[in-house]
């Protein structure tokens, strides 16, 4: 029988993943702050060509449907907003990752890229419906970055998913997130934990990926942010997937202390999910294309 | 062999026995499969919420987004196949209409969706024969023109049919 890796291999594994991009890097930690401007992201952006070039072909793309070409990187940034400019960059700088196959949840390359996409989309509308201040370009960052654990331990779950679906069917087993601990010694949200930490990302970011599935147990102040990430993952869930751990997690009924969400609000985020992300999927696409 | 791939809101049709319909990574969407014996039609729309109420002007562009516009607009569709507007004698399939898990049914939009299809589907008379709804897992679902087969594939499961 094939040896399962350790909590160590995965721990090693993670210090060989390359660092990310400094435009990235800066790019994520301006806009984790509540008090940014949009100079300062324009500034990293205008020191990166490469990012800048892709962010005007992104923009001038047919998705967007622009009637006048766009050819300064301030209106580029402006139009497709901090949000975005922050996720390109991030999927650029770390596209090997994003875009892996997830053999380990039995998901096809760019599975996890649309999963993480679904759920900032989702993420940023459910902050409308936030009994505090929340920001909405913060929500659709740790959206992105939510579930990047996965592409960290999928090279490690060797044909286990229907070993795990079957112990969550039984009742063996809680949710997958625990069978990925019993596993290999390590979820996927304590994966990306490490993984956030060696990349140096904002605190904030690094709550929302290891709390993504248990929002209680985050630190109070990141509690709404992170409650934001779970319920968006949960509607992404929704919305469609091709993972094997699609729907395999729990609801944390606690949401309400921060959120006032009713059943219509979760259907128009269905609905924003679903028209959004393919508009973006496509402007994104034909951005790498023209940049390549 | 052709397949017609049908993503979130559309429907689609056919009678050429060398096709499959087919829809991808149903969560709490639901697949309504129709069959027309007498054409050998099968038409299929991918329902994403229960009501149109929501949004009407989507209605416009999409209406197999909701379960109170998409079937009707599915048996128009097939009229263009020769099928009886009415639906009379189709053969009805379900699939989807997935939620996560939580013992309250909190935001269960997915068993909202299956209700909704079932009630329209009650102001024709139609009743599905086989259905798989609700659960907590995405579905596949690829039906054969020829054979009215229907194979319902997930992630890490094996394959069954409905």
């Amino acid at each position: 029988m094939e040896q399962r890796a350790t909590r160590a291999d995965i721990l090693a594994a993670i210090q060989e993943i390359p660092l990310l991009s400094p435009s990235a890097s800066r790019l994520l930690q301006i806009a984790s702050r509540e008090d940014y401007d949009i100079d300062e992201i324009i500034e990293v952006v205008k020191c990166d060509s490469a990012l800048t070039a892709r962010l005007l072909k992104t923009v001038n793309s047919v998705a967007y449907g622009l009637v006048h070409q766009v050819t300064s990187i301030d209106r580029a940034v402006s139009y497709l907003g901090e949000r975005l400019v922050a996720g390109i960059a991030l999927e650029d700088s770390a596209k090997a990752l994003f875009n892996k196959e997830l053999k380990g949840y039995e998901g096809p390359a760019g599975e996890l890229w649309e999963h993480d996409l679904r759920t900032a989309v989702a993420a940023r509308e459910i902050t409308r419906h936030c009994t505090t201040d929340l920001s909405k370009d913060l929500a659709f960052t740790a959206g992105i970055l939510h579930a990047i654990g996965k592409a960290v331990l999928s090279d490690f779950l060797h044909s286990s998913a229907t070993e795990l679906l079957a112990e969550i069917d039984s009742h063996d087993i809680n949710d997958y997130l625990e069978g990925e601990r019993n596993i290999l010694g390590m979820d996927h949200t304590e994966a990306g934990f490490e993984l956030a930490k060696a990349w140096e990302l904002p605190e904030s970011l690094q709550m929302a990926i290891r709390y993504h599935h248990t929002p209680q147990q985050a630190p109070e102040q990141y509690r709404p942010l992170v409650y934001a990430v779970h319920l968006g993952c949960i509607i992404a869930m929704m919305s469609g997937s091709h993972s094997s751990d699609a729907l395999q997690y729990h609801l944390d009924k606690h949401y309400t202390d921060y959120f006032n969400i009713t059943n219509e609000h979760i259907a128009m985020a269905l609905l924003e999910v679903n028209e959004s992300v393919g508009v973006i999927q496509a402007a994104l696409s034909e951005g790498r294309e023209l940049s390549e | 062999m052709g397949n017609i791939i049908l993503g979130v809101g559309e429907l689609g049709a056919t009678n050429n026995s060398a096709d499959c319909v087919k829809t991808f990574a149903l969560g709490s969407c639901v697949a309504v499969i129709l069959m027309c014996p007498k054409t050998h039609t099968v038409g299929m729309v991918h329902v994403a919420l229960p009501e149109s109420k929501i949004n009407p002007d989507k209605v416009k562009t999409r209406p197999g987004y909701f379960a109170d516009t998409g079937i009707s607009a599915l048996l128009k569709k097939m009229t263009t196949f020769g099928c009886d507007p009415s639906g009379r004698g189709f053969i009805v399939k379900l699939a989807g209409g997935a939620r996560i898990m939580d013992p309250n049914n909190t935001f269960n939009i997915g068993k909202r969706n299956a209700l909704a299809v079932k009630k329209t589907l009650w102001k024709y008379s139609l009743g599905a024969v086989a259905e798989d709804l609700g659960e907590t897992y995405s579905r596949t679902v690829t039906v054969s023109v020829a054979t009215g087969e229907t194979l319902i594939t997930s992630p890490g499961r094996k394959d069954w049919k409905i």
